[in-house]
């Protein structure tokens, strides 16, 4: 090639060449250098301290940083200038371009941080860009801002390279900090950088590499940009920018549902749609920086774009694709797979949000669709059963309407449900304002009485009701998903449940739940205004709510029977039942119900269909009879209930275990599932335990728990049964120890005690053989495990007022205490400690339990502890050590119990224990967890004070450990700041004594010690 | 849904049975089986499938061994009970393809969204510890063996064979010496003299010694 071309164009090309290899090298070289500045964990290991690389890094970020961003700059401008690059070329740009990407992703420390904050700041993954003051004339020069755009638009077709770029933006727009000098020069900013924007991509056909890009740069700015900084760029502007999100989050919403029905891995448009719709959720939950009514068209917009996403055609574009509708093949779907309403709660939470905003919209258009297909599918169904009358055999149904019908009322009711109410946990949901303020606009215009008639008539159609367009609009999408469920429960009368969806009757009971919890027997005084036709149609007192009541009872009870096959229904169903009767107010309806009785009735005969229910289902439909009992009835209705809820429970146990043969016929399986029932019955009685019906419960429960040792010793053979015994205990201490007073705790002490030495007894010299030795086969263990923890978090969880609540119920207080917590726990502790092994540790679940327990125990009996048998000692201190090797969990738990054990030492001045070696020997361990390594800082509190106890307690092994530190550094700076540090810390408590104050001093110390020469001595 | 026939089940109870039951015992085991759900048939409403299956049983004559009583102990209790799919639970029982089994893995999926739950089954032979699998409506119902464990005092072992003290007084000495580390044990402690209880597992007309204890004093 060279001899074609004369020296002078051979020199030339030389020297290109030359140039290109050198800014290629140089590129490099400074990667490199960043990396390995960056941060702690990606420098090499070369045997420096951690504070030594924290300076180092501080001192580049400063001044090289800055230059190298500088130069990449220089070099970014200069490609972006030139016309075709050539292959060679463009692989050196796009290596710059990465290196510009890697400065602005680059985690600032800010001055003066200790290496505590360090690792914290390290560990933050999606770093923002905050830089410090001197990067201000660098940054803030808007001709930087305009090279990325520029450069984006001229590589943007090239998909790896428009990463970068487009995160290079990203992490531009979330620029904030110190670095602007005031909030003009973070508005000019913003509005700058929204202009580059909108030039960018308006006009332009989005490539797919480019929308999680793009949907960041948004999602930055919407998230770093205070409001105020926000609505003081032009409005113009603002209103463009808007606009631009309103049609890229309906664009990408359309592109991210053709990715699913070609079942795409890798789903880039639904990620660039979900960084969007929660971008509008945190733009439009503060709203009053926004005058009324703003984002309502937006609102519409993407509104709308959801549903039509959803629904299949005509209306819907659901599985359309270029080529018209996709046949979708019916895909095997397994348990694990996610409901929708899990797995995309996110999604529907802002569309349900923005649903909110533009209500006067959306809830009509809810109601017309969910209206048009209850005709739809009413009429469908009757099709398929004429079809079936007509010729019995044949099974060739065509299913495809109806599932596509199934599939839109499946969307339709999930958006319903998210826009209509909030699903709050342990608080009491709210009508969203919202909502409240839409009703009560139009309560003028609306015709109560035939609003009730609408609610009240779910099995005629809505619009051939006279009147219908008077009435309330949300009572009316209300009764829209009433229609819904009453087609369901009509095709099940007329025996065509195999036609219908499950998810679909999930859907309804998980809408109608949802709906009740927040509706349901509103109560008025948590709100300054109340729509009229809410109050009327589900107020207290009104024969709407108890209309109501009347057919959410009827619902699950139709749907215990009939789809006790499917269990999630079943348990979504059950969970409605107890919204029912959770709250007296609702529960005092729910028991004039007649068919509350007749389930009441049902289930205590145990016979089919409810026996056919999955055990978790049972014990949470004991859970909701049991509350119902307690809801307003007079003496003698409440006597009769309980004749017809708990007492069948009692007779039919006795009556099997009080058998003269049960010994012989307790194998029998009729025998057996008779006491499993019982058993969990029992499970789903304690869970029910509330504050106001612990007395009835407890004495209740307590006559079988006594009864249950009993079996144990009948059924030792037979471990699930074991298990199940076991369990009811567990959950009984679970729910009810924090309510008990003296006397009754020390009753189910005494039981606890009793059930322990019957397991002890029966697990004597036992072998467990099984192939399959998993964690399951442990079950017994950890049950008796959390039996214990439950026992002792009476020591922290006491809601019990010397048997307040069970005032009247018994005659006296017990004048000695014949067992305490104490004793069970320990005999326990000495039952667990020889079954544990390290081999067991190694599972998760009873690893976490095992420390728990044993962290409790010392924390609560430290008196104990040295009373243990001496190999019982020695395996509990061997666990402890153990355990502060393991997980930050359990490390943390372990250090939690050390506290308590040197205290005891303290307190009983011994020096010759074995509890006092061993805490010696923890001292050590943790003088090196906290001085040594580099630790995690959730645990300096509980590793400080365990610190400073054992400090307390071995001075002079304190001193020398300090000594041998000291004297093992060569270089004397380092040892005089060692050695003040030392000094300063114990300063505030010399002598250290076992005083509050002197801890939280030292604990204050310690913090300081940590920031100002913790980094010395961790070293990589 | 099983669609195996008589002879297909026979032949396969006999492939797995322990060898200390004889094949006349395992056609014996299915007469029994045959009988037992004829009986419970008729008490019940058979679905199409049950109905089927009873047909295919009652068709195929069946050789009587009178010699072998197994019914022993409990007159009246069937091998097995039927039990609705979605209630069967993981590390409880079922006969799958004719054995018993333990339930060591149990899922549900769904063709389709709007379709309805399957159940899937797997298994384990607490005899033979073999591995089955099955997959049905959760619906249907499906038969879940009884099963007994009973401790017995170990007071000799002779000819690879247990002899077992019964709580009547009477020793039974039908009971094969386990393969295994469970049998190596077994040995090693009555050699030494040590006291113990032995565990014997029986469903559905077979039994086997499953795990051992020392005795309480």
């Amino acid at each position: 090639m060279a001899a074609a071309l004369g020296p002078p164009e051979v020199i030339a090309q030389l020297e290109n060449a030359a140039k290109v290899l050198m800014q290629t090298l140089a590129c490099s070289i400074l990667t490199a250098l960043l990396s390995e500045f960056s941060s702690s964990s990606k420098t090499s290991n070369i045997g420096l301290s951690m504070e030594f690389h924290g300076n180092c890094k501080r001192v580049f970020q400063e001044e090289d940083l800055r230059q190298i961003f500088v130069l990449t700059v220089e070099v970014l401008q200069e490609f972006s200038r030139r016309e075709n690059l050539s292959a060679q070329m463009s692989s050196v740009f796009q290596r710059y371009l990465a290196l510009a990407n890697q400065v602005l992703s680059w985690n600032f420390l800010p001055p003066n941080l200790g290496r505590h904050y360090i690792a914290m700041f390290e560990s933050s993954q999606n770093v923002l860009l905050k830089p410090t003051e001197c990067w201000r004339e660098t940054l803030l020069d808007s001709r930087v801002m305009e090279l990325f755009f520029t450069v984006h638009r001229k590589i943007r077709e090239d998909s790896d390279m428009a990463q970068d770029s487009l995160q290079c933006l990203a992490q531009l727009a979330s620029l904030h900090g110190p670095i602007f000098p005031d909030e003009g020069s973070q508005v000019d900013y913003l509005a700058h950088f929204i202009e580059g924007l909108l030039n960018t991509i308006n006009g332009i056909e989005i490539e797919d590499s480019e929308a999680v890009g793009i949907s960041s740069i948004i999602s930055n700015l919407i998230t770093v940009f205070p409001r105020n900084v926000l609505t003081a760029i032009p409005n113009e502007l603002f209103s463009s920018f808007v606009n631009c999100l309103t049609h890229l989050t309906c664009s990408f919403g359309r592109s991210a549902a053709l990715e699913e029905v070609l079942d795409k891995d890798d789903m880039v448009y639904m990620e660039a749609y979900d960084k969007l719709l929660e971008s509008w959720l945190t733009l439009v939950q503060d709203d009053k920086h926004f005058h009324k009514g703003f984002f309502t068209q937006h609102a519409v917009q993407v509104f709308n774009s959801y549903i039509q996403c959803h629904l299949a055609a005509p209306d819907g574009t659901r599985n359309l694709t270029a080529n018209g509708v996709a046949s979708r093949e019916e895909e095997e779907i397994s348990e694990l797979q996610e409901d929708d309403r899990d797995q995309f709660s996110d999604q529907l939470a802002s569309v349900g949000m923005l649903g909110r905003i533009a209500a006067e919209h959306c809830i009509p258009l809810l109601t017309s669709l969910l209206e048009e297909r209850v005709t739809r599918l009413h009429g469908q169904l009757q099709r398929h059963q004429q079809q079936l009358l007509a010729s019995p055999g044949s099974s060739t149904i065509d299913n495809k309407m109806l599932d596509d019908l199934y599939e839109d009322i499946h969307w339709l009711i999930l958006v319903t449900g998210y826009l209509l109410a909030d699903d709050t946990q342990g608080e009491t949901p709210l009508i969203p304002p919202g909502i409240m303020e839409y009703s009560i606009k139009h309560s003028s215009e609306v015709d109560i009485n035939t609003t009730l008639q609408i609610l009240g008539s779910p099995g005629e159609k809505a619009s051939s009701i006279p009147g219908y367009n008077r009435t309330d609009s949300v009572i009316r999408l209300l009764s829209a998903v009433l229609r819904v469920s009453e087609v369901e429960s009509r095709a099940i009368r007329a025996d065509l449940t195999h036609l219908l969806s499950p998810q679909m009757g999930k859907d309804i009971v998980w809408f109608l739940k949802r709906w009740a919890k927040t509706y349901l027997l509103v109560n008025e005084k948590l709100y300054d205004q109340i729509s009229l036709p809410f109050s009327t149609a589900f107020g207290a007192d009104t024969e709407g709510s108890q209309w109501i009541i009347g057919y959410l009872l009827q619902k699950v009870i139709s749907n215990l029977s009939v789809w006790s096959s499917e269990q999630d229904l079943a348990n979504d169903t059950v969970q409605l039942l107890v919204t029912l009767v959770e709250r007296r107010e609702r529960a005092n309806l729910v028991i004039q119900c007649e068919n509350w009785w007749n389930l009441a009735k049902q289930f205590a005969s145990r016979s089919p269909p409810l026996n056919f229910l999955s055990s978790p289902v049972q014990r949470t439909l004991m859970k909701a009879l049991v509350l119902g009992g307690f809801a307003h009835m007079d003496t003698e209705t409440k006597q009769q209930y309980w004749t017809e809820v708990l007492q069948p429970l009692q007779q039919r146990f006795l009556r099997v275990i009080n058998q003269e043969n049960f010994q012989q016929m307790c194998q029998q399986e009729e025998v057996k599932q008779e006491i499993t029932a019982t058993l969990e019955a029992l499970c789903g009685i304690a869970e029910a335990t509330q504050i106001d019906n612990v007395a009835i419960l407890f004495n209740f429960l307590m006559d079988f728990l006594t009864n249950c040792i009993g079996l144990m010793e009948v059924y030792k053979n037979t471990p699930e049964t074991v298990n199940l015994i076991i369990e009811v205990f567990v959950e009984v201490a679970h729910k009810q120890i924090c309510y008990l007073g003296e006397s009754k705790a020390m009753n189910l002490y005494e039981a606890c005690l009793t059930l322990l030495q019957v397991y002890s007894k029966n697990n004597l010299g036992r072998q467990r053989i099984d192939v399959t030795a998993e964690e399951e086969q442990y079950q017994d263990l950890l049950l008796i495990m959390e039996l214990l923890t439950n026992l002792l978090s009476k020591e922290f969880i006491d809601f019990s007022d010397t048997d307040e609540v069970f005032r009247g119920h018994e005659p006296g207080q017990a004048a000695n205490r014949p067992v305490s917590a104490a004793d069970v726990v320990l005999y326990g502790v000495n039952l667990i400690l020889p079954l544990m092994s390290q081999d067991l540790l190694k599972f998760p679940t009873l690893c976490n339990q095992y420390y728990k327990l044993i962290t409790f125990i010392c924390e609560i009996f430290p008196e104990k502890i040295p009373q243990l048998p001496e190999d019982l000692f020695k395996s509990l201190m061997y666990s402890l050590e153990l355990g502060m090797t393991m997980s930050s969990e359990v490390c943390q738990l372990c250090l939690e119990a050390l506290t308590p054990l040197a205290e005891q030492c303290a307190k009983a001045q011994e020096t010759d224990s074995p509890l006092f070696l061993a805490t010696r020997h923890f001292l050590k361990l943790v003088f090196d967890m906290l001085v040594l390594q580099k630790h995690n800082t959730e645990m300096t509190t509980a590793a400080g004070e365990a610190f400073y106890t054992l400090v307390c307690l071995h001075q002079a092994e304190y001193s020398e450990l300090v000594e041998t530190l000291l004297s093992s550094q060569q270089d004397p700076v380092i040892y005089q700041r060692l050695a003040d540090a030392f000094n300063k810390l114990t300063a505030s408590s010399t002598p250290p004594t076992l005083d509050r104050k002197q801890k939280v001093a030292f604990l204050k110390s310690l913090e300081e010690f940590m920031a100002n020469v913790g980094g010395l001595l961790c070293v990589k | 849904m099983d669609r195996w026939t008589t002879q297909q089940r026979c032949s396969i109870a006999l492939g797995y049975f322990n060898s200390f039951i004889t094949a006349a015992a395992a056609v014996e085991a299915a007469a029994a089986a045959a009988a037992a759900r004829r009986q419970r048939l008729d008490s019940r409403r058979a679905d199409g499938v049950e109905s089927l299956r009873s047909r295919e049983l009652e068709s195929k004559p069946l050789k009587m061994a009178d010699d072998l009583d197994f019914e022993t102990g409990d007159a009246g209790a069937s091998a097995t009970f039927p039990m609705q799919c979605s209630a069967l639970r993981k590390n409880g029982f079922v006969v799958l393809k004719g054995r018993p089994c333990k339930i060591v893995e149990m899922s549900t999926s769904k063709t389709g969204k709007h379709g309805h739950a399957k159940v899937h089954l797997v298994g384990i032979d607490i005899f033979t510890g073999k591995k089955y699998e099955d997959i049905c409506p959760s619906t249907h119902n499906m038969d879940v063996p009884n099963i007994k464990r009973n401790d017995f005092q170990l007071i000799g072992i002779q000819d690879g064979y247990l002899s077992l003290l019964q709580d009547s007084g009477e020793v039974r000495e039908d009971l094969r010496l386990p393969e295994g580390d469970l049998g190596k044990e077994i040995e090693q402690k009555y050699d030494c003299g040590e006291e113990i209880l032995i565990t014997v597992l029986s469903a559905m007309t077979e039994e086997a010694a499953v795990a051992i204890k020392a005795m309480a004093k």
